[in-house]
């Protein structure tokens, strides 16, 4: 007992991951946004220079997509990536990427589509 | 619960500690301690050659890690846009200093004789390699990553003294030079010690910054851990040095097989105090 209780504060305590959570994206459309249509681009911007090392799309909580992220080079703050057609439902949007300084950087977000 | 990469990132990290703090320490000993450690001349160089192939094979490991975290997936490791993209970042320029540093330890201790300071200057890029990088760098001053460094330096002196020590006091015959040995590294170690805390302590103070970061975040609670095993550790040199050392001097029966044991518990201290450093370099932010 007492040993499952001490592996299970441990991972609680470890509990964060190696990620660092950019707090200061801005994105369009906007999280939590409810929308007529589906837009055509995802509008990405940073406070600091990051290279998008993965975009995951999942609609309806089903359908799974990886994002095409283009031809990138060197740091950049604005990512515009072409956006898969899936009618309405709501569009959850996972990213990962390498902050300039060598953090990896993660965050999410969703919008629906009525 | 911490995702897999990151369990993963703080193993590499744990084992990259020991390796380069084992290798480096060891060839520290062995150049500041050369007369009471000329007998183990060829089994510390061979030691320190073993820890450092270690945090060679942990800090490439460590790399190919992060290209997994970036990707999310396992081929992250071996993707060669990726890995090219991580080499222009400060772990780029960490693992080079590290690969460098390790290459010429190696090299100095395979050689020996004068080779040892060649040997010394690579473990000391290697230790370097954790002053470019991570919480302290980030704060961007070279005081700071000075006081990292000497933190390290006296660190690894600590650790590396622990192999000879414990081999020449296993055997009747060496009780004599382990008691030397002992002895020896007692004096510098009044300094290092108190050079090792003071510099812990300026880290924490400029990093942690406050009891309540202290008390409250998981940084704070595995640094907590990590002073817990510091102060236990203390506890053994202070008992090693103030009683052991001195018995094994008068040549006391059974000394030399507690001066082991003793020894063996400082391992387990440094465990829990590397671990508990792999976590929050590795997974945890620094209270803001």
């Amino acid at each position: 007992m007492k040993r499952k209780f001490g592996v299970a504060l441990l991972l609680a305590v470890i509990g964060t991951s190696v990620f660092a959570h950019s707090d200061k994206e801005s994105v369009t459309p906007a999280d939590g946004a409810v929308l007529d249509n589906v837009p055509e681009t995802l509008e990405m911007r940073f406070n600091e220079g990051m290279r998008l090392t993965k975009v995951e799309m999942t609609h309806a909580d089903t359908h799974v997509e990886t994002l095409d992220l283009g031809a990138q080079s060197g740091f950049v703050k604005e990512f515009s990536l072409p956006l898969v057609q899936m009618g309405s439902g709501l569009y959850q949007i996972e990213w990962r990427g390498l902050g300039v300084d060598g953090h990896p950087m993660t965050g999410s977000f969703s919008f629906e589509v009525k | 619960m911490a995702d897999l990469w990151g369990l993963a990132a703080i193993a590499t990290k744990f084992f990259l500690y020991l390796g380069v703090l084992s290798s480096g320490g060891l060839i520290l000993c062995r150049l500041v301690l050369a007369d009471q450690m000329s007998a183990l001349d060829r089994a510390a160089r061979i030691w320190a050659i073993g820890f450092a192939i270690l945090a060679v094979a942990m800090a490439a490991l460590g790399f190919a890690v992060r290209g997994a975290v970036l990707m999310d997936d396992i081929s992250g490791m071996v993707d060669p846009s990726i890995l090219a993209l991580l080499w222009q970042t400060p772990p780029g320029e960490a693992l080079l200093f590290r690969l460098l540093g390790l290459g010429t330890l190696v090299l100095g201790a395979a050689i020996g004789g004068r080779w040892l300071w060649v040997a010394a200057i690579g473990g000391a890029v290697a230790i370097w390699s954790f002053c470019e990088i991570g919480h302290v760098a980030s704060q961007d001053r070279l005081w700071f990553q000075s006081v990292l460094f000497a933190h390290l330096i006296a660190a690894a002196f600590w650790i590396g003294i622990f192999l000879p020590l414990s081999r020449l006091s296993r055997s009747a015959d060496t009780l004599g030079d382990a008691a030397a040995l002992g002895h020896r590294f007692g004096q510098i170690a009044a300094v290092a010690v108190p050079l090792l805390v003071v510099a812990g302590a300026i880290m924490s103070w400029r990093l942690v910054g406050s009891v309540s970061a202290l008390l409250g975040t998981g940084y704070g609670l595995w640094l907590l851990a990590k002073l817990a095993a510091v102060a236990l550790l203390l506890a053994l040199a202070a008992l090693n040095k103030v009683r052991l050392v001195p018995a094994l001097q008068r040549g006391d029966p059974g000394v030399g097989t507690q001066l082991s044991k003793s020894i063996s518990l400082e391992w387990l201290c440094v465990g829990v105090i590397l671990f508990a450093t792999a976590i929050f370099t590795s997974v945890l932010t620094v209270p803001t």
